[in-house]
């Protein structure tokens, strides 16, 4: 694996406004009722007037170590050279083993073909013809930055150089590849 | 309100709902059952004790059986997409401890028809006497078969344990005492289903061979107790999120499933009535059923407590 995609998500140019949300649900297709990302506004945090909010993404991690990986009893659930998490939709059976695993909650079943689904960071359409995932395109803050962490000249790797991040659960062990750049303001609340 | 984010319905914590459950529930049963009939069949022929038509032993046949068919139908159900069950017995990812169970299931079910088979000899002959060639083979094999028998019912025991376990960011399922809770649980209701079974179809006398069974429910009890007890005092040491856990049996519905099922119904009840009622009371058919219910019932609220309040907390 000579890639390592990752996803940078800065919660401080964040501004909430659910443009990926939007941009991923028509992209990839996304039925109504369910959807591959969200953006939660938390808070207000802090005591007044310094009051601000938390933005946080939720969305698939690419775990590295992926748990839904590891208890998908048919190899459905299965990681390939890119790195990237996916479906092989012909072998699953629909256990909901791989849903109950992740630790994000971010598998969902896809009404349409009964069959798991969640971000796979635009794999077979945009990533393939060499852009970026549509979430990352369409954020009218440039919050979101995606690339390749291998390749120290790429944006992620230069952000994750200079600047303080964190990732969710890193207790678990799935070494997820979102990052967050926390708000200046407040202290980190996972 | 509506959320500018969207629905949060798809991100509710509790993905396997009663029917996994029961399936659990079912799979304990069943192979507890086994254990049971394979160890007296053992024990009493250690003893030079005949085995032959013992109720209890010819419950197991029934219990065996039924109860995995009833499980298996359950969970195939409950798949997404449950005709396309057969990519399960196809393709094996050995990380996963669900590939591993359906292993050990495509090897027990069949194995368990076989061993009621030979219990119910006469009868199947009488009905399909084609098969008297394939009776002879295995009746040959009967001890061999049985030592199988009872290592995949460990086996079936212990790995629904291991199959919640694996969920690593539910601090209740994430341990290691978990499979030994469900074995025990497992040894516990199968030996209940037996007496149950046995008492209402099988036993001429009212005390027929029950003895036995009853020898094997105070340990049984007791490790139930104490893996839960283990359970619970783990949690308070690890960590945060898990200490939060602990709520599932102080707080919410969950909490008075735990007490008045769990550990009342399941642990309370069979204790005492072997303790303190009077021996009068002990082998009549009227009390037997009584116990045994509640152990069944007691288990199978263990099984929708473990489901359940497991998912609830997450960490
Ligand atoms: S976040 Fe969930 S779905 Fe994505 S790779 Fe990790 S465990 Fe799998
Ligand atoms: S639902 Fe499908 S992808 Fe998920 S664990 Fe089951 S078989 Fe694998």
């Amino acid at each position: 694996m000579t890639k390592r995609y990752v996803l940078v998500h800065d919660e401080n140019k964040c501004i909430g406004c659910q443009a990926c949300n939007v941009a991923c649900r028509s992209e990839n297709n996304v039925p109504e009722s369910v959807t591959r990302i969200q953006v939660r506004v938390e808070g207000p945090y802090g005591n007044f007037p310094n009051l601000h909010f938390k933005y946080n993404r939720v969305s698939c991690e690419q775990c590295e170590d992926a748990p839904c990986v590891k208890v998908c009893p048919t190899g459905a659930a299965y990681v390939n050279d890119d790195g990237i998490v996916s479906i092989n939709e012909k072998k699953c059976v629909g256990c909901l083993y791989c849903v109950a695993a992740c630790p994000y909650k971010v598998r969902f079943i896809n009404p349409e073909t009964r069959v798991p689904d969640k971000c796979d960071f635009c794999k077979e359409s945009r990533l393939a013809r060499g852009e970026d995932p549509a979430c990352v395109s369409v954020c009218p803050t440039q919050a979101l930055a995606f690339g390749d962490a291998n390749d120290s000249t790429s944006e992620v790797s230069q952000l994750l150089d200079t600047k303080n991040h964190y990732q969710h659960k890193v207790n678990l062990g799935t070494k997820p590849r979102v990052y967050r750049i926390p708000s200046r303001k407040g202290g980190i609340k996972v | 309100m509506n959320n500018i984010w969207g629905s949060m319905e798809q991100y509710d914590p509790v993905v396997w709902n009663w029917i996994i459950a029961v399936y659990l529930f079912m799979a304990g049963l069943s192979a507890g059952s086994m254990m049971v009939a394979i160890g007296l069949k053992w024990y009493r022929q250690s003893r030079g004790l005949p085995t032959e038509g013992l109720p209890v032993i010819k419950a197991a046949a029934i219990v065996g059986p039924i109860s995995i068919c009833v499980g298996m139908a359950l969970l195939m159900l409950d798949l997404t997409k449950p005709f396309e069950f057969y990519h399960i017995l196809l393709n094996y990812n050995f990380t996963s401890v669900m590939a591993w169970g359906v292993l050990a299931l495509l090897f027990y079910i069949p194995l368990v028809f076989v061993f009621s088979g030979l219990i119910f000899e006469k009868q199947l002959l009488s009905l399909a006497p084609w098969l008297s060639g394939v009776a002879k083979i295995c009746r040959k094999l009967e001890n061999s078969l049985n030592k199988l028998i009872f290592v995949l019912a460990i086996g079936v025991g212990i790995y629904t344990g291991f199959l919640l376990s694996a969920l690593i960011s539910y601090p209740i399922l994430n341990t290691a005492v978990l499979p030994a809770l469900f074995l025990a649980s497992a040894l516990s209701v199968g030996s209940a289903g037996n007496v149950l079974v046995a008492t209402l179809f099988f036993s001429k006398k009212e005390s027929d061979c029950i003895e036995q069974v009853h020898r094997i429910e105070y340990p049984v009890a007791f490790n139930e107790a104490l893996c839960l007890v283990l359970l619970f005092v783990g949690l308070n040491f690890s960590g945060p999120a898990a200490q939060a856990a602990t709520a599932a049996i102080t707080t919410g519905t969950w909490a008075s499933v735990f007490w008045i099922g769990v550990v009342g119904l399941g642990l309370v009840v069979p204790v005492l009535a072997s303790t303190i009622s009077p021996k009068s009371w002990r082998h009549t058919k009227g009390f037997l059923i009584t116990v045994s219910c509640s152990t069944i019932l007691g288990v199978l609220a263990l099984r929708h407590f473990v489901v359940y309040a497991g998912q609830s907390y997450i960490s």
